[in-house]
This record gives C-alpha cells, structure tokens and sequence, in this order.
C-alpha cells in the first residue's frame, strides 16, 4: 500500500478508536453495520479514496464463467459458409498457419464442421441464438453478445488465468480482488467478492478450479474471493462449534470484547479496534449467511424461473440465484465458474445437456435482476476463456465421436445491464468464425471496459509491487467504446 | 482534516522518504524520481526507449552532445524545461504515462542540477562500508548495543523518546514467541520474574537460541520463501516427500550453519569436491517448484519453467532483485538486461531433468526409504508386475479381436472410443475411472477379464502407495556436458536468440578471475562480502521478522524502485557485523536483547500520528501473530502439543470436502489419528492447489514469498472461534486447569496464564468470572455441554462434570480469541 494510504487507513482506525475510548465501543459498532438498507444507498466499505474515478454505470459484478470454453460456431456466431463447406478442408488462407494444442497440432485434415443444431434470430435485435438455448434466446434484447473476442492462450488454466487475472501465470490479483480493492464492498457482513464453482452434470471435463482464479495476488490477502462451498457451510468454519448456541456465542464476544476494550486502553494500539469489529463482523456474518442461503421466502415462479436444480447446493442453478441474493446484499463481484464444454470428442452428445444445465439459470439471473431494478446497475457477463474450432476435431464419418478443439483466435461473450448496449452485437468474425473481421476485442480491452463501466480508468488503478505499478490490463487495453450504451 | 493531512504529507516526505533541507543525495533523493518517472521510456531497456534519450547511466544522461541536463544551471536545461513545461505535447512525463512529478519532486531536481548534477549509484549496489556507531543523547541509559545507538540517534533528530522497557511478562512472552513460535511456559514465566540479576533477559535469550524449537520457528520464513510444499500443484497435484530437506532447514537453523555455507550449500551443494549427504540433500532448496504433470504439456516447456523459477526464487531470496521482468525484456529500473537474465538462468539450465513426467520424485533424487519400506515397495512391484503379464495378452485380444480396416486401409476399432482409449492406456496409466468403464464394458462378455480388473487396480494403488511411502528427495546435480543457454525472446521456449554463457549481472560486482561457469561460483559469489546485497537483504528479512516490518520495507525489492531503508546507517552496520562470521543467532542476539526491541508496545495518539507504522521504533512492535503461531501456542497452552521433531507431514483437523471438491474427488483427505494432530504446523500437509484450511494470510508455497501480510477479516475470526483445533484446545486447557485446581479463580487465572504468559489483573479476573457463570448457564443443559465436549478426538476426563468442564472450556476458547492472544 503506498505509504499515505496507509496513514488514511490508520487514521480512519483512529476515529474508530477515539469513539471506543470515549466509551461508546461496541454497542457504537453494532450500528455501523448495517444491516436492511436498500442498495441505493448503501454505504461503501473500505476502498480507495477519490474511486471511482468517473461516475459508475454498474456498481457490481456477476460474472458466469464458463471453464472449458463454450462453441461460439454452435451457440452464437452463426456461419452459413461452415453448412456450404462441410467437410471440406478450411482454406489455408484463413488458418494462416496458426498453432493449435498438442490435440489437433498434429491433424492435418481439418475439415470444416457446421453448428451441429439450428440457429435462428431473435428479439428486435435480431441475434442468432442456437436452439439449445431457448431461454437465453428469449432474453437476446437484453444482452450484447461481443463476438470478436480472442486470447493468445490455447490451455484452460492460463487462458483462465489471463481472462481473471491479466496474465496467463499464476500470481496476479484477479479482476475482483481489484475491484473490491478499488472500490471496497457495500457490506461488512458478507464478502465483498465471492466465488462459487459448478460442473457439468456429465462431469465430462477434468479442469479443476485453482485458486489462484480468485486469487489476490499481491494485494493484500483480505481481497482474495472467499470460495463458497458446494456442500456444508458455505463459508468455512461458518457454524458454531456443537453444543455452543448463538446465545452462548454472543456472551462469549460481549466479554472478549470487554477484556480487548481493556487491551486497547492500556496499549492504544487501533488494530484493537479492528479486532473488536472483526469479531462482530464475525457474529454478523453467522447470521447473515444463513439468511442469504435461506430461498424460503423466494417465490416459487422465480425459483422455477432457475430451473430444477435450484435448490441444490452447489449446482449453477444454485449459484445464480445466490449470485442476485449476494449483490442484493451489497456483495461487489461475484464469480462463478462453471466446469464442462471441453467437448473434443463428443459435441453431439453433450452440448445439449450442457447447455440445458446453464441456460434456464443464466437467463433467469438477468430477468430476475431486471425485476428487481438491479439490472441497470450490475454487470452480468456469461463466457468462457476461448472458443472452439469452426473445423473438426476427429473423423467426419464417426458422428458420435464429433469434436472441437480449443480455439484461442475467435469466440463469443455476451454481457447484459450496467453501462452495456442491449439488443446488439459486436464485432464479427470471418465467414468460417475463425478469426475477427471487424473490432477484435483483446481479453485487456475487455477487462480495461469493465473497469471502465464500473468507473475506473485501467491505466489509473495501479499497485506497487517489487518496485513496478501493476494492473489488471498489464500494459494494455482500450476501453471497448462500441459496445457502451 | 486538510491541515492534519498536509502536515502528515509533511512528515511522510521527511519519515518516507528522508529529504529535509539537508543537501540532495542522488541515491536517496534523484535517483527513486528519475527511475519512477522516466526510466519506463529512459532507462535500461532499449527496445522501450523513447527519444534516444536514457537517463540511467551518468554518460548518458550528461552527455554534452544534445545535452538535457547542464550542471549546475536548471534553468538552461531542457528535463527541467521539459518537466515544467505546460504544454501538453512537450511535458514530460506525458500525461497518459500516469506518471506526473509533485511539486516537491520538482525541486529536488532543480536544485540536484544546480548542485552540478553529482552522480551516483543506487545504494543497495554498492558493498556495505560499516558505518561509525553514533553518539546519541541516552539521559537514561538504556542503550544496550550498537542498534539501539543508531534508533536513539535518529529518534533525537526526530524530537521523539524511546519508550520504556515492557513488563517482564509481555517481554518474555514476546520473546519466546519470537524466538520458538511458542508460548513461554508458567514456569519459564515464573523463573523470570524472579530472577533479578542483570543479566535474567540475556538468559533467557540464550536458552530459547539454544532450544531445539528455534530452528522449527525459523524454518517457517525460509520455506515461504523456497516455495516448500507436499504436493506438486497444477493439475493432478501428486505428492512428493521433501520433507527430510525441510528436516535438515531445522536442523540447519539449530546448528548455527553459518549463513555463507547455509547459502553455498542449498546453492550448489553437489557442485562441492567431495559433497556430504547433508549437502547434497541442502540443494532441494531448488526443486521445491511446482511440477506441471498435465497432458499435452510440452516437456522442454514445463522445463524451461522449471529454471525460470529456480532462476527468480534465487535472486529474491539472496539478492533481493526482481530479474522475473527481464525474462521478456530489459528491466525497465534495475540495471538488469535480459542477457543478465539468460545469464544467470545458465546456471540452472543444467540439470537433468527434462520437464516430462510430471512426477514428485524426478531424479536426480536421494533416497531416504528405510530397509523394509524397500522391501515392500519390491514385494508391491513384483505382485504389480505378475498381474500385468496375466491380463495385457487379454487386453491385446480384445483389442486384436475388435480391430477392423476402414475403407482408407487404416485401423480402426469397433469398440467404443471411450473403452478403446481405455485399453490402449494399459494398466499401469489407467485412472481409476477407466477401470470402472472397462469393468462396466465388459461386465457381461468377459468375465474372467472383469475379475482381474479390480485385482489390477488393487495392486497399482498398493504399489504407487509403497512408491510414495518411501521418501525421495529431488535434489541437484548438473549434465556432464553443459546444456546450451540461448535468450528466449518473451520467455517463450521455442524462440531462441543470442547464446550466452553463465555469468552474473553486469551492474554487479564481477566474478573472481577465473571463476569456473557453474553453480557453485555462483553460491559462492552471492555468499561473500564482497557482494552488496546478499548480507543486507539477509539482516532485513531477519529484522522483518522481529520488527514486523523490515529496514527495507519492500524486503522483496532492493532495486531502484524498492523503498530506501528508514535506517540506512544500521542496516550496513548490521550487514557487515552479520557477514564477519555470517553468524545468524548472533545478529538475532544482537536484535533481540537491543533495548528497541524491549520496549513497551503502548502508545500514545500524538505518537500514532507522527508514525502510525513505527518505522522510527520509538515503542515496541505489537502486531498479530502469523496464524500458524496461533496453532501452535495454542496446542501449547493447552497441553495437547506432540513435541517431536521432523518426519513425514501430518494431516490435521481439515472441514470434510475441502480436497475432495477442489480435485474432483480425485484426492481424498485422510485426517491422521492421534498424535499426528497435535504435532507443530511446520508439520502439517501442504497440499499446493489447496493448502490447509485453519491456516489464513500465509504464503501460498506456489511461488517464492518472502513477505506474507497480514489483514483482518470476519474469516479469520471464524476460524479461530470455530475450528475443531481450537475448540478442541479450548477444551484440554479447560481440563488441564480443573485437573489442577478448585476454584473459579484459580482455574481462569491459570487457563488465562498458560494462553497469555501472565495472571489477570482484578478487572480482567472479574470479567472471566462473570463470563463463566453466563456460560455455566448455557452449559446446566447436559446435551450441549457433551456436544462441545466431543469436539476432537482426544478423549475427556469423565470424572469431571460436564456441564463445568463445557463452561470453563468456552471461557478458555474466548481466551484464546484474546487480542493478546492473538498479537505477540
């Protein structure tokens, strides 16, 4: 932290600490935390002085990651050209000799592979939606499907890395631990950036989720994504120890902060202070996760609207709608990874069940953030970290065995509600969808536009570390002007 | 607010970054602007550089031919023109660079360029002189060594006193806790007080140096640093057995291995004439880097891997630099080009090891099986190896039988690809789910095939358990014929420039004449005086340790960018008392019975604002305790502790899921029993994808760290209040004090003393009373109190009532919540 910033924190302890010793202490605290505002005017926690840098179109996040890397030619970027060759060879001229993974580096037949399903036009927009995803489709004016993206990683874990964190290694903070490092939270009793991973039901893709996804890299470890869990608590060590009771609990934390109170007259060290509120966040949070996790009071056509996995812990039906109930509470960013669409070998068995499993969810997350006047302040994007060959992977006679490999060169994002043009697309790509034509978007543009949306300059929000300032966006990035509204 | 910020402002540019009306030092002054602000497009790197201008070498920067600077008249020099210029396509730096100059930094400028421009070099580039120790004001006397006359003198300058000693309770605990990550114990606490000789402290200090827990205390900071851990990362993660190495860093530590030979031998212990076993098993240091073992990974890739960070984790942790940025290209601060990059990297390039396999006991590997862990892994082999032969012929018929020509003439398979993939990976790579489809497959048509299957997968588990049992460090040793070294343009493995040879970078001092080109020429130049950076960055790291935060704050950066020491003058003395003998329980003496460190960490508010941070020690450090410490004194009040020493990793309490859901189910968490729980975290199992979970703002062993921070959030709290490990230690304190005594008071008071080295005073013992009779009413219920009871495996005391024993222990855990508890 630079050295001034330190000294702001500090002194912001300090008011704390000069209202404690003043006796007001921890009943003051309880105030602080506040529990039932409406997200309009929730106060900010924590963050940097002077952010945003301009005004904010979206307040917060929710980004559907989609590990493994989804068929832009099946799903979104219609190409008529693909039908017109199928089977023949891509034309070198528009291959160009690029590199693919170890998997097809070796093929040399490359046969040119139609969307296995059919596509059609939807909404005012017109946009092509595959027909395994009908409710998305549905959705199609409110979303901006940005069909120039490419990446220059051709693995899963490094172009994920590169997509969250701006580089394709292991080490940097990844884009939420930047935002709440920027612009803190806007609550104390929930994490400010939560992370919640999902599989395809086939289970049919290896790719594990490594932490450093979320990881804080060189910022302090307080912004690191806090994982929720797919099983159990939530969040770790969430539950009282057996037999304790809240009861038990709070007398237990009204007599520690007691002896902390004396601690902190005695030394007149703030962190004590810290430390009292740390423990009464603390308390808070065993109430507020349960509460969050509680869909009891969720209508039941709005949890039909997820689909049939919704109340299944762990699931990405699950993980939606506890997305829109995080950001309800002021959670900044949310992330949920979603493992599966690795298909080399099986395109025509598992795409559709695949698509079945987040497509209900997904939609439902942007309608039901609509519904709830979220939608014009919160970004939702849905992606993976690269697309899919317009070409063949395997034999074009063994259908059951159809595939794709991963193809870094061109895919399909789409993004809905804060700051974002609906009812549009951009950029294209070439008539085989294998590479941009028009706007090609760079993963730093499209980090340096999300920050951008969320008010900050990506060439402004900067950390110290081993003597060089570090960004999201490296040395990169333009803000994607085309696709704002 | 302004005015008090502005007068912070103030003092920050006084306390941070030392300029006074004292004459401008190009070191300390110049240089951090020029780098910050125009190396980017002015310095090392020539591929960025702009304008043909380049501002980090004396004959560039004052070069008479198109000159921009003119010494000793601002006015007529162009950077400074150029600087205050208001016009945007002439100002520099230019405005998109985010990198615009203050006022202040202005000045410094023009009044170095009227001061005739003096050059210099960065200070940490240049060998340590050890500085006179300075005469300071001490009406007191309380100066007990050269330390403390370098603080008292820099806090006279500041108009500021030392603070008094601490208590001799909160001294010995601190201390203790310094010195062996432990509490002290009652006794220890008691001897303490009572003894009045002047010398009791030093006393002390001698024992805990002497105590074999000192070297576990310091090996936690070194293997943050070399990146130790149990598994491989990546994915598939497969474990490895490092741990005799973290064994002999203990044992290192405790024997006082003098800090040049700690150094030569991780280094380039095989490289010496006749190597011990010690030394060579030393040279793990290097290997503890993660192993990719994914498939389709390019091998020569993973390798290339493999030496940058050998390459990069060396630097930082002995010299102090960040050389990671010109793997791509020249550094853009430091005097590091991308050919000092390759060059350094040379001396790693040379080992054996190919990048393929992805094992956790790639050789070159010392063995460290004992006789009958041989025998098995033989006797699991052979029975492995008797299978194979009964069912490959099968397995080759099946594939034999379903083999067709397609109309090309090619072989293909009628079998399904899933089974056929399966069958061609044979038995010995087979994942367990291949072994479940092919049993499903041929369920029905093969029978006797199906019968061997399990039979099969029994053995290949039993046989890789026997591998993994028997330790195997990876260590070093180098191809008898040295590999070629080329740089790599962007680090890219593929892409080979120039060729270079091993050497040192340029910037710093050279290589002994006749130095060979290898590794050991390389530890030996990073271990001697001579070298600028090694002692230093060594004695800052120890100072960090103590103090909190270093000399140096950026303990990991000592380049131009990194921050100037807050004592310059101390921190070469400490170097150059350090390297005489590389002695490093002498230097920590010498810091730990300074009169700073003894100081008493209270506070006072005009003091908090004049240095929030404590950089100028003007009270002792209080901060809180990396969170494996709290483990540790935790299972040390309580009593549950497993004293031994080194050996194997343990699991240890972990939520059920934690490994299972981050691998898919592949690795399944199997909780140790017994003794293993309770033994020092030092200990406990480092799974590298996911490390254990009761530990919080620890380094993630994925890289080299040599500074972890520490934060506070609601999560950790949680931990500390609700994992087993501590409610189980909660409830052990509990009965270890009921065991020992009959009343209310005495049992809190010795719980209280046993977590916090000292005995309550009458206001804290009125609180932990009160707070007993409220849980005493919680617990009258029966149930809940052998709820909390059974938390842990240990078994309780029965003849103690329940419902007693469950309100003292919840006290007991809100005892070890304690901010004091928490903070050393």
């Amino acid at each position: 932290m630079h050295p001034l910033l330190n000294h702001q924190a500090n002194l912001t302890r300090r008011h704390l600490f000069g209202r404690t010793a003043t006796g007001i202490g921890v009943a003051a605290l309880a105030s602080l935390l506040r529990r039932d505002a409406p997200a309009a005017d929730r106060k900010r926690v924590g963050g940097l002085k002077d952010l945003p840098h301009f005004a904010a179109k979206a307040k917060r996040v929710i980004y559907l990651f989609q590990n493994g890397a989804p068929t832009h030619v099946d799903l979104f970027d219609y190409k008529p050209e693909l039908t017109k060759q199928k089977g023949k060879q891509i034309p070198d001229s528009v291959v160009k000799g690029l590199r693919f993974s170890t998997m097809t580096g070796g093929q040399t037949v490359r046969p040119c592979l139609p969307e296995i399903t059919k596509f059609a036009q939807h909404g005012q927009g017109g946009a092509w939606v595959s027909d395994f995803l009908p409710h998305t489709a549905k959705i199609a004016d409110e979303l901006c499907f940005v069909k120039s993206m490419f990446t220059t990683q051709v693995n899963h874990a490094p172009a994920i890395c590169f997509f969250l964190t701006g580089s394709e290694m292991p080490g940097r903070p990844s884009m939420g631990s930047w935002l709440t490092y920027g612009l803190g939270s806007e609550t104390e009793e929930l994490p400010g950036f939560v992370v919640m991973t999902s599989r395809d039901k086939e289970a049919s893709c290896g790719q594990i989720f490594y932490d450093f996804y979320w990881s804080s890299g060189f910022l302090p470890t307080k912004f690191q994504g806090v994982k929720f869990r797919g099983q159990g608590d939530p969040v770790l060590y969430l539950s009282n120890p057996d037999g304790v009771n809240q009861a038990s609990r709070r007398a237990s934390l009204d007599d520690l902060a007691k002896l902390n109170e004396m601690t902190l007259k005695e030394f007149g060290d703030p962190e004590v202070s810290t430390r009292i509120s740390q423990y009464e966040m603390a308390y808070k949070m065993q109430t507020s996760v349960p509460e969050l996790t509680d869909f009891s009071k969720e209508p039941q056509k709005i949890l039909d609207s997820y689909g049939p996995d919704v109340k299944k812990q762990g699931s990405f039906a699950y993980n939606c709608l506890m997305a829109r109930r995080l950001v309800e509470r002021g959670t900044r960013f949310v992330q949920l990874l979603h493992a599966g669409w690795d298909q080399h070998r099986n395109l025509n068995t598992q795409l559709k069940v695949q698509c079945t499993d987040i497509d209900a969810p997904s939609a439902a997350l942007v309608s039901d953030l609509k519904r709830l006047g979220l939608l014009d302040d919160t970004l939702v994007i849905w992606g993976g970290e690269f697309g899919r060959t317009p070409f063949l992977q395997g034999k074009i006679e063994d259908v059951k065995s159809w595939g794709r490999d991963h193809h870094p060169y061109a895919f399909t994002v789409w993004m809905a509600g804060g700051g974002i043009k609906k009812g549009t697309s951009y950029g294209q790509t070439d008539d085989f969808g294998f590479a941009p034509a028009k706007d090609a978007v760079h993963i730093h543009d499209f980090q340096a536009t999300i920050l951008h949306l969320l008010g900050l300059n990506h060439e402004k929000l900067s950390f110290r570390f081993q003597g060089r300032d570090f960004r999201l966006t490296d040395v990169h990035g333009k803000v994607v002007r085309g696709l704002l509204a | 607010m302004t005015r008090l910020l502005l007068a912070l402002a103030v003092l920050l540019a006084f306390t941070e970054f030392g300029f006074s009306q004292e004459k401008v030092d190009f070191s300390r002054d110049v240089l951090p602007i020029l780098s910050n602000h125009c190396f980017q497009c002015h310095g090392p790197d020539e591929k960025a550089r702009k304008a043909e201008l380049r501002l980090d070498t004396k004959e560039a920067a004052l070069r008479k031919q198109g000159a921009v600077i003119v010494p000793g008249k601002s006015a007529e020099s162009e950077i400074i023109r150029r600087i205050e210029s208001a016009d945007a396509k002439e100002q520099m730096p230019p405005k998109k660079a985010n990198k615009n100059l203050k006022p202040e930094q202005i000045a410094i400028l023009k009044k170095w360029v009227d001061a005739g421009a003096p050059w210099g070099t960065h200070w940490s580039f240049t060998a340590p002189v050890r500085p006179p120790v300075p005469v300071s004001r001490d009406p007191k006397g309380i100066a007990k060594n050269a330390i403390d006359a370098f603080i008292l003198a820099r806090l006279e300058k500041e108009k500021l006193s030392p603070s008094a000693g601490a208590d001799k309770e909160r001294l010995i605990r601190r201390v203790t806790l310094d010195l062996t990550g432990l509490p002290p114990t009652p006794d220890e606490v008691d001897a303490f007080l009572k003894d009045t000789t002047p010398t009791a402290y030093e006393k002390v200090v001698d024992r805990l140096l002497a105590s074999p827990r000192f070297g576990e205390r310091m090996a936690w900071d070194w293997l943050d640093a070399a990146r130790y851990a149990d598994s491989n990362g990546y994915q598939g993660d497969g474990e490895r057995t490092m741990w005799p190495w973290r064994d002999w860093v203990v044992k290192a530590y405790n024997d006082n291995l003098p800090f040049d030979q700690f150094t030569v031998w991780q280094l380039a212990g095989d490289r010496l004439p006749t190597p011990t076993r010690e030394q060579l098993l030393a040279t793990a240091f290097n290997r503890n880097h993660m192993i990719n073992g994914e498939g389709g990974r390019i091998a020569e890739e993973n390798r290339i891997e493999y030496v940058f960070d050998q390459t990069e984790t060396t630097a930082t942790v002995w010299i102090g630099l960040t050389v990671g940025c010109a793997r791509c290209h020249d550094h853009k601060f430091d005097p590091i080009l991308q050919k000092d990059y390759y060059s350094l990297f040379a001396y790693f390039n040379q080992t054996p090891v190919n990048g393929g396999g992805g094992s956790g006991q790639t050789a070159p590997v010392m063995d460290f099986g004992t006789t009958a862990q041989e025998q098995k892994r033989k006797d699991a082999q052979a029975a492995f190896d008797e299978l194979v032969k009964r069912i490959v012929p099968i397995e080759k018929k099946l594939r034999d039988d379903a083999a067709i020509k397609d109309k090309d003439g090619n072989y293909a398979s009628t079998l399904p690809a899933l089974i056929e993939s399966a069958l061609r990976k044979g038995p010995n790579d087979r994942a367990d789910q291949n072994y479940d489809e092919l049993i499903k497959h041929f369920k029905e048509k093969e029978p006797e095939y199906v019968k061997l299957l399990p039979e099969m997968r029994k053995a290949k588990q039993f046989r890789d358990a026997a591998n993994t049992g028997v330790a195997k460090v990876m260590v070093m040793a180098d191809l008898p014929t040295p590999r070629e070294t080329f740089i790599l343009t962007r680090g890219d493995y593929s892409k080979k420039e120039g060729k270079v040879t091993p050497n040192t970078p340029v910037s710093l001092p050279a290589l002994p004449k006749g130095a060979p080109a290898n590794r050991l020429a390389l530890a030996q130049w990073i271990a001697s005086k001579e070298n600028p950076l090694t002692a230093r960055v060594a004695v800052n790291r120890l100072w960090q340790m103590f103090f909190g935060i270093g000399l140096v704050k950026t303990s990991e950066d000592f380049g131009v960018q990194g921050e100037r020491p807050s004592h310059p003058e101390l921190l070469d003395w400490l170097a150059v008392e350090f390297a005489e003998k590389w002695d490093t329980k002498h230097l920590i003496r010498l810091i730990v019975t300074s009169a700073t460190y003894r100081q008493s960490a209270k506070v006072t508010p005009e003091l908090l604002d004049r240095d929030p941070e404590n950089r100028l020690l003007a009270r002792g450090t209080r901060h809180r305790m990396p969170s494996w410490m709290i483990r540790d004194q935790s299972l040390a009040a309580s009593g549950l502790m497993t004293p031994t020493y080194g050996g194997p990793p343990v699991k240890t309490y972990q939520p059920p899921g934690i490994w299972e859901e981050a691998t898919f189910g592949n690795k399944k968490y199997a909780q140790d029993k017994g003794e293993a729980i309770y033994r020092r975290s030092l200990y406990v199992f480092w799974r590298r994808i996911i490390g254990p979970t009761v530990f919080f703002d620890v380094a993630n062993r994925q890289t080299c760290s040599v500074k972890t921070t520490t934060t506070n959030t609601p999560l950790h709290a949680l931990v500390t209040l609700n994992d087993t490990t501590y409610v189980e230690a909660a409830r052990a304190l509990a009965q270890l004090a009921t065991e020992k005594h009959a009343s209310d008071a005495d049992r809190l008071g010795f719980a209280f003393q046993r977590v916090v080295a000292r005995k309550p005073t009458e206001a804290e013992a009125k609180i932990l009373l009160g707070a007993l009779e409220k849980q005493r009413k919680v617990f009258a219920d029966k149930v809940a109190a052998l709820k909390l009871l059974k938390v842990g495996d240990s078994p309780r005391n029965e003849k103690l009532d329940a419902s007693e024993h469950a309100a003292l222990a919840s006290v007991c855990l809100m005892m070890l919540n304690l901010d004091e508890a928490l903070n050393k």
